[in-house]
């Protein structure tokens, strides 16, 4: 501690004060400025709602474009694409509350378990079942096979969920965020293209039970017109409903389940508790990989179409649908997938504008919330940082 | 009057249904060391927070030098000659100790982004004076030989010293130090004590402190106020703190008074 | 003993299955037909000969081999031979296997290239060698087996004492060049060695562009524009910290204002390059800014989100046919037209090489600049704890929104450039994958440094350019890689290294200033 004399203060002086003072000055006349900046929020929030309020009014009352039966069509498939979002964004929602992660191959999780359902149908398709007349498996037990599946389905994203935490997430757990970031794009990439290598990158059509045909369904009356009400629809949303409370009592209510929201709070003391991190961490890849095949065989029954590249934009949706809700809150990203799928499907005809455009609704949604309420639609506000 | 160079007024501060602050007002004179001592989970970095705007408090005022400080950005406060350090130690750990310092200098810095593209010769100059001054620091707090070591890697009571030079490079007027001592053994305390004293002889910097180490505190403080559950039970010159005796109650519970009496006669016979 | 089996086990187990999916993805028919035309075979054909599959058994066999052992030098040789053995043998079974399922789908002819898209017949009896299916399931094991003890035996004579002797002799010898080298750039020569090196760099990369065919410059260009775009990107997530998924919006906007304003279809206003140039950089500067405004607060991944939801808007917005009129809509913008410098039009590989070059050295040197000053500092700490250096006296908001624009408008600058010497730009060249490009090739080279960024550019977009071969496996490798390089050296290629700091030299000003006495 040598020479503090010549340091750069002013020794005892008042010089000190005058100059802060000085400073104090300028500094007021720049908060005025971030006063500016402060309004601008509510300013924009303002300017946002009324014109969307002008839009609404624009179509729904002046050019009154459509009636309520394509209100009812367009309703029902936001609900029957946001089940599906809302399956896949818990996976990513209980990885990010457990690891503070995003966990980027979630998407081709789902695609392994849509070929997985695939080929099962297939399989069920080829093999043969006497009868007068033969006929196959699918068609003989439909409700067996798509039971199966669906176990197939599921088995195969759970195994993929599992190995993929193993392989390529455990050993950076300690490491920079960024870091496991990266290893999962590099998964995901590596997914995607062992999936178009081993199964061609060709679209396949999948293979409907007949009870499940796609197209046919219930037909309502509203309005004086027909909606169809699909059955593979119906079952999706069904089983998305049922596939998410059961989850959510998973966690409310079973051992497993306080071990998770254990971690999620800290890993440290929850491993001093007797919690084994290492396999609640597995476990939780294994559920969420779990829901992600269900979804992708629902994908598949609903949409009949599977590719390679078929869990990436629904794995984009689904993370948004998270952090819509609130990344790390489960009942957030039930309400945040279905908010996503109405407002894709209802939005772009609400607003007047073109259907392609329905994604940038949904991110511009996004934006919006995020933008006003950062923490999303059912995330805890947090509170301002400890020092 | 002496000059005061901080006023805290009436402040409170409420966390969902627990008052961590409860109507607390401080007078703090320019050139003094001013200890807040209290029971853990007092409020004391509670009070710290709103004095250097990480929080907003709920009720009353903090003026800084005549200026109000509520709701003002903890960057304006720090531009406005008000630095601190943090209880458990939050340094730019990626960064080299004389890295650290140099961010420190920030507010005073004039050079903008396109002068640091052109380098012109005033930024050439600013980016020299500041290595110099920073160096100094470094020499200040006894990290000269650090200079170029990563942050992270230093060791303990090294830190500590470093966020002391960090907060000491905007050339601030008042200095919060939270803890400084916490987890030194006794020579490194020493050490700390006598920089603490030679930043308010040497520079005419105001200290307010929070400490634990009741050696520290009754060492060099010029005034002491005394928080528990968020209250402020007592203020005075140290000789009238250590005979207060809400004071020692706060701290060994009720009858503690009487305790301390007894021993202090003991002692005395 | 009972443990190095397990593990023995273990390893085989795992380079069983990936060599069950080598071949599932045709790998190995793949590897044949480069080992055939390294051979000197002019047109493999789709399906290589035996005796190159077999090669590339024996291959395989020396990876476990080696693999098997890694980890384990001071076993003695007795050891390392039933670790080895052990191994191989595991992942020849899983092989075995999966080919005595191949020969059951041969002899039965069942047509399962519905499932699985390799197994053709013919591919099947390639894979058996076109031997019989029981004497090619042997073989394979045979090949495995003793490609794994020749890399066990590699092994043990690589760790025996006189060759042990040998490398460090040698391992001494590069040492001290290397340290020779070093003293001499470091030392009192190295402002010489800095101007040769300078000067040789210029030589290489002035003459090197007009030697090239005009492939190589093309994918020189292309590594150039990737070098700008990491650097750019480096700005924002490498210094500030913000980690910024849709990148390439930026680029977008450059690469759309050049061609709106250059291209004769759809708008026909005809800008020079330069005017077009320089407003592509100023708009994607102001809308990396107007895009950080309302976002400033979010932190990490929610960033992340955000900006990956902006990156699509822009593509969406580009494809749709709403805005055909506009922008070409899907089928993109063609006719862009180059620059012109001193009356000389830019028209040939070589000539945008040299622009690219030129782009690169001036976003380097912003970068540098930037990365030294007041500025850089007040990123470094922003990305280490926001909290603390807004508590510091770093205006956050600012110089996070500086960084955003900054960065953006390396970006503009890159996609100007890049739309020009393409003369088209079209929606899907601006998708996520493409910003995930440029994120992935900062992190392999090593996040916040410009050779990093240089090395990784030619690693991630140059190497895959030159391996052509590789088309199908390309992507693969590269998932596969980011996440080796991930668990590996998550600090990348070339790490970044704080920068010292000496003290100023005192001049004779200061030393006046100081006659004060030390107080000591």
């Amino acid at each position: 501690m040598n020479d503090p004399s010549s340091l750069p203060l002013t020794p005892k002086g008042k010089n000190n004060l005058q100059t802060n003072t000085n400073n104090a000055v300028k500094k007021i006349q720049s908060i005025q400025n971030s006063k500016f900046m402060k309004l601008l929020r509510p300013i924009l929030g303002v300017v946002v709602s009324l014109y969307i309020v002008f839009r609404l009014y624009q179509v729904l009352v002046v050019q009154h474009e459509y009636g309520p039966d394509t209100w009812t069509r367009l309703l029902i498939s936001g609900l029957i694409i946001g089940g599906v979002y809302a399956l896949i964004a818990i996976g990513y929602t209980l990885v990010y509350g457990i690891l503070f992660m995003i966990n980027f191959a979630h998407g081709e999780v789902m695609m392994f378990g849509a070929y997985a359902g695939l080929y099962s149908f297939w399989a069920f398709k080829i093999i043969p079942v006497a009868g007068n007349p033969p006929t196959n498996f699918l068609n003989a037990y439909p409700i067996l096979a798509i039971i199966l599946a669906f176990l197939i389905g599921m088995t195969v994203s759970a195994t993929l969920g599992y190995f993929l935490e193993k392989i390529a997430y455990r050993p950076l757990r300690k490491a920079p965020r960024l870091v496991p970031l990266i290893s999962a794009i590099g998964a995901s990439i590596f997914l995607q293209n062992a999936a178009m290598l081993l199964f061609s990158p060709q679209l396949r059509d999948v293979t409907n039970p007949e009870i499940l045909r796609r197209g046919a369904g219930w037909t309502i009356v509203v309005n004086g017109s027909n909606v169809v009400l699909p059955y593979t629809g119906v079952f999706t949303f069904v089983l998305s409903i049922l596939l998410l409370v059961g989850l959510y009592i998973l966690v409310r209510k079973s051992k497993l389940g306080r071990a998770m929201r254990a971690t999620a709070l800290d890993k440290k003391t929850a491993a001093l508790m007797g919690v084994d991190v290492d396999s609640t961490i597995s476990r939780t890849f294994i559920i969420s990989g779990a829901l992600a095949g269900a979804a992708g065989v629902m994908w598949g029954l609903h949409n009949g179409l599977v590719y390679y590249f078929v869990g990436f934009i629904p794995g984009i949706k689904a993370f948004t649908a998270a952090v819509l809700g609130g990344i790390g809150n489960i009942p957030g990203a039930m309400v945040g997938g279905l908010v996503l799928g109405i407002v894709e499907s209802m939005g772009p005809a609400a607003l007047g504008i073109d259907f392609q455009l329905k994604d940038v609704l949904s991110f511009l949604i996004l934006i919006f919330v995020l933008t006003f309420r950062p923490s999303g639609l059912l995330g805890e506000v947090l509170s301002e940082e400890k020092v | 009057m002496t000059n005061n160079i901080i006023q805290v007024q009436g402040v409170s501060k409420i966390f969902g249904g627990l008052t961590a602050v409860n109507n607390v007002n401080l007078d703090i004179a320019e050139g003094s060391i001013y200890s807040i001592i209290g029971p853990n989970g007092a409020g004391k970095t509670t009070l710290f927070n709103c004095i250097s705007g990480f929080y907003v408090p709920d009720h009353g005022t903090v003026l800084f030098q005549g200026l109000v400080l509520n709701g003002r950005s903890t960057d304006t406060v720090a531009s406005l000659g008000l630095s601190r350090t943090y209880q458990n130690i939050r340094l730019f750990s990626n960064l080299t100790a004389i890295e650290n310092v140099l961010v420190g200098q920030q507010p005073r810095l004039k050079e903008t982004w396109v002068e640091s593209i052109i380098r012109t010769h005033r930024s050439k100059n600013e980016e020299k004076t500041s290595l110099e001054e920073g160096f100094k620091w470094l020499d200040f707090v006894g990290l000269s030989e650090f200079a170029d070591s990563i942050a992270g890697d230093l060791p303990y009571g090294a830190q500590r010293r470093l966020e002391i030079a960090r907060a000491l490079g905007s050339k601030p007027s008042l200095l919060l130090l939270d803890e400084p001592t916490a987890g030194m053994n006794p020579q490194e305390t020493l050490e700390m004590t006598a920089l603490i004293r030679s930043l308010r002889d040497k520079f005419n910097i105001t200290i307010i402190l929070i400490e634990h180490d009741m050696h520290v505190v009754m060492g060099i403080s010029d005034y002491i106020s005394v928080l528990d559950f968020g209250n402020k039970i007592a203020e005075g010159k140290p000789e009238e703190i250590q005979h207060n005796e809400s004071v020692i109650e706060a701290y060994l519970g009720p009858g503690g008074a009487a305790l301390a009496q007894k021993y202090r006669r003991k002692k005395a016979s | 003993m009972k443990t190095l089996i397990r593990q023995s086990i273990r390893t085989g187990i795992t380079f069983g299955i990936v060599q069950v999916f080598f071949i599932l993805i045709a790998f190995n028919t793949m590897i044949g037909i480069m080992l055939a035309k390294v051979s000197g075979i002019k047109n493999p054909g789709e399906i290589p000969a035996p005796k190159f599959l077999i090669a590339y058994t024996i291959l395989m066999g020396l990876w476990v081999g080696i693999a098997a052992l890694s980890k384990k030098k001071s076993l003695p040789a007795g050891q390392k031979l039933v670790a080895g053995f052990t191994a191989s043998l595991i992942s020849a079974i899983l092989v075995g296997l999966l080919e005595i399922g191949m020969t059951a789908i041969l002899v039965n002819k069942i047509f399962i290239r519905d499932f699985l898209t390799v197994l053709s017949f013919d591919f099947i009896k390639a894979t058996l060698f076109g031997l019989t299916p029981s004497m090619g399931i042997l073989v394979t094991i045979g090949c495995i087996l003793l490609g794994s003890l020749v890399g066990v035996g590699l092994n043990i004579l690589s760790n025996l004492h006189a060759v042990q002797e040998h490398w460090k002799k040698d391992l001494a010898f590069i040492k001290n060049i290397s340290e020779k080298v070093q003293y001499s750039i470091h030392g009192k020569y190295h402002l010489i060695w800095q101007i040769v090196g300078i000067s040789l760099l210029a030589v290489a990369v002035i003459l090197i562009p007009m030697k090239w065919g005009s492939y190589w410059n093309y994918v020189f260009g292309t590594v150039g524009l990737y070098v700008i775009l990491g650097l750019g990107l480096n700005i924002i997530v490498g210094l500030s910290g913000q980690l910024v998924l849709g990148y390439i919006a930026f680029f977008a906007i450059g690469a759309y204002t050049m061609a709106l304003l250059n291209a004769p279809e759809p708008h026909n206003l005809m800008w020079g390059f330069w005017p077009a140039l320089l407003l592509g950089v100023v708009l994607s500067a102001l809308s990396g800014l107007l895009l950080g405004l309302p976002i400033m607060r979010l932190r990490g991944d929610y960033l992340a989100i955000v900006t990956l939801g902006f990156g699509e808007i822009i593509r969406i917005l580009l494809k749709s046919d709403v805005l055909t009129n506009f922008t070409g809509g899907p089928r993109g913008i063609q006719n862009i037209h180059g620059p012109s410098l001193f009356g000389k039009p830019f028209n040939s590989e070589v000539d945008f090489v040299y622009l690219i070059i030129a782009g690169v050295i001036l976003a380097s040197f912003v970068y540098n600049r930037l990365q030294q000053s007041r500025t850089g500092r007040a990123w470094l700490a922003i990305r280490e704890d926001e909290t603390v250096a807004r508590a510091s006296g770093v205006d956050t908001i600012k110089y996070k929104l500086l960084a955003l624009a900054i960065g953006a408008a390396f970006a503009g600058l890159a996609g100007g450039i890049y739309a020009s010497r393409n003369q088209f730009t079209g929606p899907d060249e601006h998708a996520l994958m493409a910003s995930i490009n440029v994120l992935s090739l900062i992190i392999v080279g090593g996040m916040g440094n410009i050779p990093g960024t240089i090395l990784g550019a030619f690693t991630l977009k140059g190497l895959p350019e030159i391996l052509r071969e590789f088309a199908n496996f390309r992507l693969l490798a590269f998932g596969a890689l980011l996440v080796f390089m991930m668990l590996s050296r998550p600090e990348g290629l070339i790490p970044s290294h704080r920068p010292k700091y000496s003290k100023p030299k005192e001049t004779a000003a200061d030393l006046q200033k100081k006659e004060v006495p030390h107080d000591k």
